[in-house]
């Protein structure tokens, strides 16, 4: 019984770190209706993408849905810390980001939250690795860590992606 | 349906976290949002007055839901919710169209819900005998070869779902058109809407991301592949 328990808890220190279903319900507040999600409230479309917070740390707001990540492409600036809020508008996705530990669950009607620091500059994809459907391999985004002087100073209501690249 | 989309969009004001520095207003794309009462309102049409209502249509979508000029866009069999949503975006000025617009003001929610189960109900094979603009010619080897992949595959390496997945008849999500029977003229005037943002009533910049990924030669080729009616097929590349 100790030993399952032990090797329960192995993998759970670094995996599922950033991700405990449990104590998300347990938190509260952190509830969204996702079939509204583009009505009003924090995903609405202005307001996805990257956000300069006073601190000097990014926020970053993400939608997933049938058969995509909302805004495809994310630019983050290196070395700062990244919090990463994400919610699905209709199944269960979870976006990992190839070559690093961090895969962040999501799930329709609350919002996953995350603290991500990219030390390099460089290009991760962002596949989604829970089966989502028919488009479910096709979709993946993808997040450009820039070096923090050549990340563009955004304003107060504006948000940053690569997208258009 | 107008009413209920407003108390909707009423009430989910009230729960949810506002963040700062709320000016200049968030952008919606569309009101409309896939709730149970929703969905309803919208499958629970009268086909048979929708028939009668349909004759207004007639002129440019076609006696059978097939349009006369292929820059207008074929109704016969399409999606109950997909049609349902165009008229609601163009109601509110959400998608803008200068026929379009006037005449989905002038439609009564009891309307909308008629019409939408009259064309649902048409069969997506059309008489061979009318004058209907679909199906054009089919694309050319390589346009084929290109349309065929993204439809049943899309591309992973850059992140663009198959449109099969959603646009049928593979699956379909709601709201979401079937492009089975729909003229390459009208497909690709809408890609190149979504892509360069004249049409934005999209939920969650889905169709917009995805149009904006696609190249110029990508979107001819999807647009001509369902304009020669190959979107009935499911499944692997043409052989």
């Amino acid at each position: 019984m100790l030993t399952v328990l032990a090797l329960c808890l192995i993998p759970a220190t670094r995996y599922y770190q950033i991700d405990v279903p449990l104590l998300r319900f347990l938190r509260g507040s952190r509830q969204v209706d996702p079939l509204s999600l583009h009505l009003s409230g924090e995903f609405v479309e202005g307001n996805l993408g990257t956000e300069q917070d006073p601190d000097g740390s990014v926020t970053v707001r993400m939608v997933a849905q049938q058969y995509l990540f909302v805004p495809h492409c994310i630019l983050v600036p290196a070395g700062t810390p990244v919090h990463l809020r994400i919610t699905s508008a209709d199944a269960v996705h979870s976006l990992a980001f190839n070559g690093t530990d961090y895969n962040v669950k999501v799930l329709p009607g609350t919002i996953s939250e995350a603290q991500l620091r990219f030390p390099n500059p460089g290009e991760y994809k962002m596949p989604c690795r829970e089966f989502c459907g028919a488009g479910h391999y096709a979709m993946r985004s993808r997040l450009v860590v820039v070096a923090r002087d050549r990340f563009p100073a955004l304003g107060a209501g504006e948000r940053g992606n690569c997208a258009a690249q | 349906m107008t009413l209920s989309c407003t108390l909707l969009l009423m009430t989910a004001a009230g729960p949810l976290v506002l963040h700062a520095g709320d000016n200049p207003p968030d952008r919606v794309p569309s009101y409309v949002s896939w709730t149970p009462e929703t969905i309803a309102a919208a499958s629970s049409g009268d086909a048979f007055r929708g028939m009668l209502l349909a004759r207004r249509c007639d002129h440019c979508h076609g006696a059978e839901g097939f349009s006369t000029a292929a820059s207008t866009p074929n109704l016969a069999g399409m999606e109950k919710l997909a049609i349902w949503k165009q008229l609601q975006d163009f109601k509110a000025y959400k998608r803008m169209s200068r026929t379009m617009n006037s005449i989905a003001e002038s439609l009564s929610p009891r309307d909308v819900a008629d019409l939408v189960a009259y064309y649902a109900k048409l069969p997506a094979f059309a008489d061979p005998q009318d004058d209907r603009a679909f199906p054009q010619p089919r694309p050319d080897q390589s346009h084929a070869a290109i349309a065929s992949h993204l439809v049943s595959f899309g591309n992973g390496e850059r992140g663009i779902p198959p449109c099969q997945a959603c646009h049928g008849p593979v699956a379909y999500r709601p709201g979401v058109p079937s492009l089975a029977t729909q003229n390459a003229e009208y497909v690709l005037s809408q890609l190149e809407a979504f892509a360069n943002q004249t049409r934005a009533n999209d939920i969650n910049v889905q169709m917009r991301t995805i149009a904006g990924l696609l190249t110029e030669d990508e979107r001819h080729a999807i647009a001509e592949y369902y304009g020669s009616g190959l979107g009935f097929q499911a499944g692997g590349p043409t052989k």
